[in-house]
């Protein structure tokens, strides 16, 4: 190890806010000598073992600090000690270089953007599998319970319909070979949700009076809704949300910190997008679900198209004006996108 | 404060007295920041702890204080298992949350009661981590202050409409400052609860000018729309006037944010900054003005969203030059012959395994 000629510098011993102007000598066996620059007194010595290199940081002088807690720092901020080893140098030397700060700006966000879009949706995947039934059956029942106390009340169908619904749901339970005790349909009556269906994770599916009635004269269409909430039973979408929403919010948080005030409000409304970007991803999988298995069961999958139709054509008011803007704040896909989607494999 | 300082100089020696300089560049932090956030990326967030430390190292080492900066002391270690007991209590929260509505109630309850322990812990880790001419902060508050003042007190100020707030405020720093010390003399605090009540009305004041002045500036362009004729008629034109609407809103809405934020925080900062001092060692000032201040919290969010966020590090530096800026200490000779008897390093090189909770419990 070569030696080093005297560093001038500012020397503090441990907890002790007096400072001496101080020369430090580190000799040819790296053993460290201070000296006040006025009287010449020894300040300090200290053997290899007994000192570190504080951090290197750009813009900053690299401290030298003792065992006992005293300190020296170098007047020159731009000076480097010649016995740093590279490692303890790499940090800044990365922070400081062109080429590595180029290569960040250009690989941090695809990075990022990969990790949100394809690595958390896969674990979230192969995470599902691990959660207990248990649980599941837990987050369906609490939900199904919140929901009955507020906003579904029992159903007003007439008897033939409600018989007609029963027969297609059990149909396709007993043909795609479903575990029937795994699956639970309900009708209810929902100002709320209006013409609506939905699928808890523990297997619970609801379909509201509105849907059945607006699409009674299509029994296929109603077979299609059902399928297609039957899909975010298979698919445990409810679980995946959670765990990718989590996975998200995660990765946001620790890479950019808490950005005070303002720039919450910005990450916010990231994190909703995420999770609607993540809704669409599934309520896609669950179209291609219901029409896969329309084909299985014989009938068209223009069946499926039929009830977005009709859906559309209820809401045709909102759902005609669906700018670019709107998808990326909407929890499903375009109506219209699905209908394409149904009637494509059929032409 | 010059006067105070001169009124105090015949029973003490003479302080010197000097703004806080910021050397940081925006351009150095620029490497800095997205270089650490590449690195972050790359190790799945782990060297997120390392990236944190660098970065207030860099901040603290570019403050200075009667020409001497501070330093940061903790180690990426202690943030790295910091990190992983939040994230391990945040997934549970998140997790447990979205099972059922009930356990999200007894849960958020729960929270009400760890949250004072966590405050406590994370200020007297940053301030023990936090050294002056080689000389630590400390924090001295304890749970049940903790609890009284960040959950008690907020909480039943709800039960009087809000109107005990500013006191409950003004509890809240009150309790912060007196409970920091410098070598081992405690911050002295003196606020009044009548400022913080005017800084509230202010705040309030202000938004509610700028609503105003946003509510006639959208009936003045209804009218002129209506009469202007055909075009309020057109369905086209309604939808041009509702859009202008709502991006107004939200303009009002961020402008407003900033306008509150800007007039209570420098108000508030520059009151706290008059009437706190360590005894004999020093004394502060802040002359922190709404206008600019607002303005450049605007204008940092500007830069955020345009930069796509880019020009995060450049605001950031933006920001700690103008706090510098506006602040003034006075420190008297007894700063320079300080020894703190309760700092006893056996080993500075903290190599001893730290207790478990010897971590700052945060994501951030």
């Amino acid at each position: 190890m070569q030696s080093t000629n005297a560093i001038s510098g500012q020397f503090q011993h441990s907890g002790s806010s007096t400072l001496y102007a101080a020369s430090a000598t580190l000799d040819a066996g790296g053993y460290l000598s201070v000296r006040c620059q006025q009287t010449n007194d020894m300040l300090a010595q200290a053997g290899t073992e007994d000192y570190r290199f504080g951090v290197v940081i750009p813009g900053l002088p690299v401290e030298l600090r003792l065992r006992d807690g005293a300190v020296f720092v170098p007047d020159d901020n731009a000076f480097r000690w010649p016995q740093l080893s590279g490692r303890a140098n790499l940090a800044a030397r990365l922070e400081s270089h062109k080429l590595s700060i180029v290569a960040a700006i250009v690989l941090s966000p695809l990075l990022l953007w990969w990790i949100i879009v394809d690595l958390m949706p896969m674990l979230a995947s192969a995470a599902v599998p691990l959660v207990p039934d248990k649980v599941k059956q837990q987050m369906g029942e609490q939900t199904f319970y919140s929901l009955q106390q507020t906003v579904l009340s029992p159903t007003e169908l007439p008897q033939p319909e409600q018989a007609m619904v029963r027969y297609h749901w059990q149909m396709a339970l007993q043909q795609l070979h479903l575990q029937q005790q795994h699956y639970q349909l309900h009708l209810f009556k929902s100002e709320f949700f209006g013409a609506n269906a939905f699928a808890l994770p523990d297997g619970t599916v609801v379909i509201t009076d509105d849907l059945v009635l607006l699409l009674k004269h299509n029994p296929d269409a109603i077979l299609a809704v059902l399928l297609h909430e039957i899909g975010h039973v298979e698919g445990q979408h409810s679980v995946r949300l959670v765990a990718q929403s989590l996975g998200a919010t995660l990765v946001i948080g620790i890479m950019f910190g808490n950005p005070e005030g303002v720039a919450d409000l910005l990450l916010g409304s990231g994190s909703v997008l995420l999770q609607n970007a993540f809704s669409r991803d599934m309520e896609r999988e669950a179209d291609q679900f219901a029409i896969a298995q329309l084909t299985v069961l014989g009938k068209t999958p223009s069946a499926f198209a039929d009830a977005m139709s009709a859906l559309l054509a209820q809401h045709s008011e909102e759902s005609a004006e669906s700018s670019t803007l709107l998808k990326y704040l909407s929890t499903h896909p375009d109506t219209r996108e699905r209908i394409q989607q149904a009637t494509q494999p059929s032409q | 404060m010059e006067n105070s300082v001169n009124h105090e100089a015949a029973a003490q020696p003479a302080a010197r007295t000097s703004k806080v300089a910021f050397g940081g560049k925006a351009g150095e932090f620029f490497g800095i920041w997205i270089v650490n956030l590449l690195l972050s990326i790359v190790t799945l967030g782990i060297y997120s702890a390392w990236a944190k430390v660098r970065t207030n190292q860099y901040f603290y080492g570019h403050t200075r204080v009667d020409n001497q900066p501070f330093r940061y002391l903790a180690t990426p270690i202690q943030i790295l298992k910091g990190r992983i007991i939040a994230v391990i209590i945040f997934a549970l929260f998140f997790v447990l949350s979205s099972l059922s509505p009930m356990l999200t109630l007894v849960l958020a309850l729960a929270f009400l009661f760890v949250s004072p322990w966590l405050i406590v812990q994370s200020l007297k880790f940053n301030l023990r981590m936090t050294s002056y001419r080689n000389v630590r902060f400390a924090f001295h508050g304890e749970y049940k202050g903790a609890f009284k003042y960040f959950v008690l007190l907020p909480v039943l100020s709800i039960f009087t409409l809000y109107l005990a707030m500013p006191w409950a405020l003004k509890k809240m720093d009150q309790y912060l400052c007196s409970n920091i010390s410098f070598g081992g003399k405690k911050l002295h605090v003196s606020t009044d609860t009548s400022t913080y009540y005017i800084a509230a009305l202010v705040a309030m004041a202000a938004i509610f000018g700028l609503m105003m002045v946003f509510g006639i500036l959208t009936a003045v362009v209804a009218v002129i729309a209506a009469f202007s004729g055909e075009a309020a008629e057109s369905a086209e034109g309604r939808g041009i006037f509702a859009l202008l609407l709502s991006g107004g809103v939200f303009v009002v809405y961020f402008v407003g944010f900033a306008l509150s934020g800007a007039v209570y925080q420098s108000m508030i900062r520059n009151h706290l900054f008059e009437r706190t001092e360590l005894p004999g060692i020093a004394k502060f000032k802040s002359e922190m003005k709404v206008m600019p201040y607002m303005w450049l919290i605007l204008s940092n969010l500007l830069a955020i969203i345009l930069t796509l966020g880019l020009a995060y590090p450049w605001t950031k530096i933006r920001k700690a030059a103008y706090m510098a800026s506006v602040t003034t200490v006075a420190v008297y000779p007894q700063i320079d012959s300080l020894v703190d008897q309760a700092q006893n390093d056996s080993n500075a090189f903290g190599e001893e395994a730290a207790g478990l909770f010897d971590v700052d419990v945060s994501l951030a």
